[in-house]
């Protein structure tokens, strides 16, 4: 009868299990049913007879939409998707015929793929050779196909550079001038030895390693078929290491709280087991646990971060108190982050429409210029228009003219060494640097792993000499 | 003679008919189904890429997949977190079963039982999937913080465990949660192998004194084999294809990740991952994994065959 008893607690303590497990699961499925009907909200849409769709996965161009329709009457329905799910939704629909878009888009990483597939229409055919010289040279090659024809343009220039604390800079280096602080981000050593100095005077460098990111190497990945892994990309790697083993950055993680706040000033110090995980008292994701969980740390000022010409926005809104005393300078590669590539797409059947409408966001001078206001920041691709507001100056950056700067950088990217597997392989080559740095594989052993990966990943497609 | 020809070219004309009915299932059957496993196996000897021209080459893609490190990695991820995850399912399932078929205990409730037990498989994979990663959260999720309570309780100090993005715990954790979720359908079925069993086989049983270990491994246990075998091999064809739960709870950025990359994930990776599209290679990939299957599930097969005989 005991066994009977003990059986049956066992047979209902299962049961509670299921049946709680199941409850708690309710909750997740009104989540995630919220989730989907948010999706739902969002359902694709189609424009009229008179008017155009368009697919994206940003903002941007639903506010010109509604600018354009403003102005010429004409209807713009603009579908937004989530930039995770964007190539696949776009491949998916274009491979089935299902795309009812008339207008698509794509981040520099995912143009090829889509070029080669056929979604995006002949642009030249359109006109856009008319265009050639006005845009900035690098997005204009960007949005070629392989056999050099127009496909897609681009309303936005991202070059990368260094945005510093002036005031740091003139108490350590003794100078705040963008081309004296830009020498000591000009190679990697004179990094290292910048990030040596102004440890010992109390700051960080940089809140991440991450910072160096963009400027990762100035060659191609692969040249002639073959794996290039060029002295700058171990360089580069060694760069990341000595930053993260010397103790250099303040350990926060790009994106989150601490890198964030580590902006507008004072951030705590933090370790590299907080970084990696590996020490779990301090969550970094929430900005009250954070402020509790490091109130009694050391605290120190970062001096710099590493970001695209779209970082102007990010520290707008982050640098709080310390606005005013920021610069911006060149980083030691030419580098750039991101843009949205606009095209029209090979199955609508309102190509005339649709061209209309990119012309007057990518090659239209007057929206150019709205645009910079309407942003409040953002670099554009036409080249008059950033030689028009060359001489604007930012109050957050000591009134420094951005635009002058961003198109002397964006004109020193050279497209020929940008290729297709740029992201694939540049992760692969991030994971192999975080193996080093964590002390989880040996150098030798990272790099080994990694050129077994692109061997496996491209096999008989990019040859891997070793 | 006549009379008795016009009426079989009637019947026959009428049995005709069968043919015309059976057609919406025969073009829906070739089409979903004929035509992706034929078109599958085409491409798995070409180099196309998504869209556009490709060209036969041959064995190349079975080649490569063959001697490729990381497919192997993938697949033994898969038979590891498989394993544990079926000795838990079934072991349950087992239990159970031995408890809810005891002639002594006669259990009331089975009805009850059986449905929430089943619950679990009802709920989908996104919803399980973000269940876990809640409860199983590194700082905030309410596995921890319980056990982190009792250690408290004891004095003792708690080192939080990163469930899923330690690549120590990552597999074994997806394993437990896929057992949660297919143990009831384990138990189903193996009771109703259970009460598939004549009662006059443990009357008998009863008659001539036989104990309740006795009946169960005499009787219970040699007539449920076949329907054991049936949720040994769907299991493991099951097993196998496992995708969503790893696929929604590790990032492909995390560091647990290369320990539960399973199979499906690694053809997904080619089938459709942005960057890594190789559909002819993501094809061979495909039955590459079928002939896997279909081997083991013949060795299991014969295995069960052989100890029946």
């Amino acid at each position: 009868m005991k066994l009977k008893k003990l059986v049956s607690v066992i047979l209902v303590g299962t049961m509670l299990a299921s049946l709680g497990a199941c409850g708690s699961s309710g909750d997740k499925n009104t989540q995630t049913s919220n989730a989907t009907s948010e999706g739902t909200e969002q359902e694709m849409v189609s424009a009229g007879e008179d008017g155009i769709t368009v697919w994206t996965f940003t903002e941007d161009l639903k506010t010109m939409a509604e600018k354009y329709t403003e102005e010429t009457g004409v209807e713009v329905v603009v579908n937004i998707i989530p930039t995770a799910d964007y190539p696949t939704k776009l491949t998916t629909a274009m491979l089935g015929s299902s795309c009812d878009a008339d207008i698509i888009v794509g981040e520099p990483q995912m143009l090829d793929d889509f070029f080669d597939n056929g979604f995006f229409a002949n642009l030249d055919e359109m006109g856009a050779q008319d265009y050639e010289g006005q845009i900035v040279d690098y997005v204009w090659e960007r949005g070629k196909d392989a056999e050099g024809i127009q496909r897609a343009i681009s309303y936005q220039i991202t070059p990368a550079g260094f945005f510093y604390r002036r005031d740091i800079a003139k108490e350590v280096f003794g100078s705040e001038d963008p081309e004296e602080i830009g020498k000591l981000f000009a190679d990697y050593d004179s990094i290292v030895e910048a990030g040596e100095k102004l440890k010992e005077s109390g700051y960080r460098i940089f809140a991440s390693d991450s910072e160096v990111s963009y400027f990762s190497g100035n060659e191609a990945w692969v040249v002639d078929g073959k794996l290039n892994v060029a002295d700058c990309r171990t360089e580069y790697m060694d760069l990341v290491v000595d930053l993260y083993q010397k103790d250099l950055t303040a350990y926060a993680n790009q994106w989150s709280t601490p890198w964030y706040q580590a902006m507008a000033g004072e951030v705590p110090i933090l370790t590299a087991d907080i970084q990696n995980y590996q020490d779990d008292s301090v969550n970094v994701w929430d900005a009250d646990q954070f402020a509790e969980a490091t109130k009694d740390l050391d605290t120190t000022q970062v001096f710099a971060f590493g970001l695209p010409s779209w970082g102007v926005l990010t520290m707008r809104d982050h640098v709080g108190d310390t606005a005013g005393s920021w610069g911006f300078c060149a980083g030691p590669a030419p580098g750039f982050g991101g843009g949205t590539y606009v095209g029209i797409a090979e199955t609508s059947e309102k190509k005339e429409a649709a061209w209309k409408f990119l012309q007057w966001c990518t090659l239209n001078e007057d929206t150019a210029n709205w645009w910079i206001e309407k942003s409040q920041g953002d670099a554009v691709s036409l080249v008059s228009v950033l030689e028009a507001h060359a001489s604007d100056e930012n109050p957050i950056y000591g009134n420094q003219h951005m635009y002058e700067l961003f198109l002397e950088l964006a004109e020193k990217i050279d497209y020929s060494k940008v290729t297709r597997y740029d992201q694939t392989i540049g992760d692969l080559w991030g994971k192999a640097i975080s193996n080093i740095k964590t002390g989880a594989m040996t150098k030798e052993e990272a790099i080994d792993d990694f050129y077994d990966q692109v061997e496996s990943t491209y096999a008989g497609e990019i040859q891997v000499e070793r | 003679m006549a009379k008795t020809t016009k009426k079989h070219s009637k019947m026959t004309a009428y049995n005709n008919w069968g043919y015309v009915f059976v057609i919406p299932f025969v073009v829906v059957f070739c089409i979903f189904s004929i035509y992706p496993v034929l078109r599958t196996l085409w491409l798995s000897f070409t180099n196309l890429k998504v869209m556009g021209t490709s060209k036969f080459i041959g064995l190349d893609n079975y080649i490569r997949v063959a001697t490729d490190k990381f497919f192997w990695r993938a697949v033994w991820n898969t038979v590891r977190i498989w394993i544990v995850n079926i000795v838990l399912q079934l072991g349950l399932a087992f239990l159970l079963m031995m408890v809810f078929s005891d002639v002594k205990y006669k259990f009331k409730g089975l009805r009850v039982f059986r449905l929430v037990y089943y619950l679990p498989n009802l709920i989908a994979a996104t919803s399980i999937a973000f269940l876990f990663q809640t409860l199983l959260d590194w700082k905030f999720g309410s596995f921890n913080q319980l056990i982190a309570l009792i250690y408290k309780l004891f004095g003792q100090t708690y080192h939080y465990v990163n469930w899923i993005g330690d690549p120590k715990y990552a597999g074994n954790t997806i394993a437990v949660i896929q057992a949660w979720v297919w143990f009831g359908n384990s138990f189903l079925m193996l009771m109703a192998g259970v009460q598939g069993i004549n009662r006059d086989y443990y009357e008998a049983a009863a008659i001539d004194g036989a104990g309740r270990w006795t009946v169960f491994a005499k009787i219970t246990l040699p007539l449920i084999r076949p329907i054991m075998m049936y949720v040994a091999i769907t299991s493991l064809i099951g097993g196998l294809q496992m995708f969503d739960l790893p696929y929604l709870m590790v990032q492909a950025s995390s560091s647990s990740y290369d320990s539960v990359q399973t199979a499906m994930m690694y053809l997904y990776r080619f089938g459709f991952h942005q960057g890594t599209i190789q559909t002819g290679y993501a094809s061979s990939v495909a039955y590459m994994l079928f002939l896997i299957i279909l081997s083991v599930s013949l060795i299991q097969l014969k295995l069960f065959k052989r100890k029946e005989n």
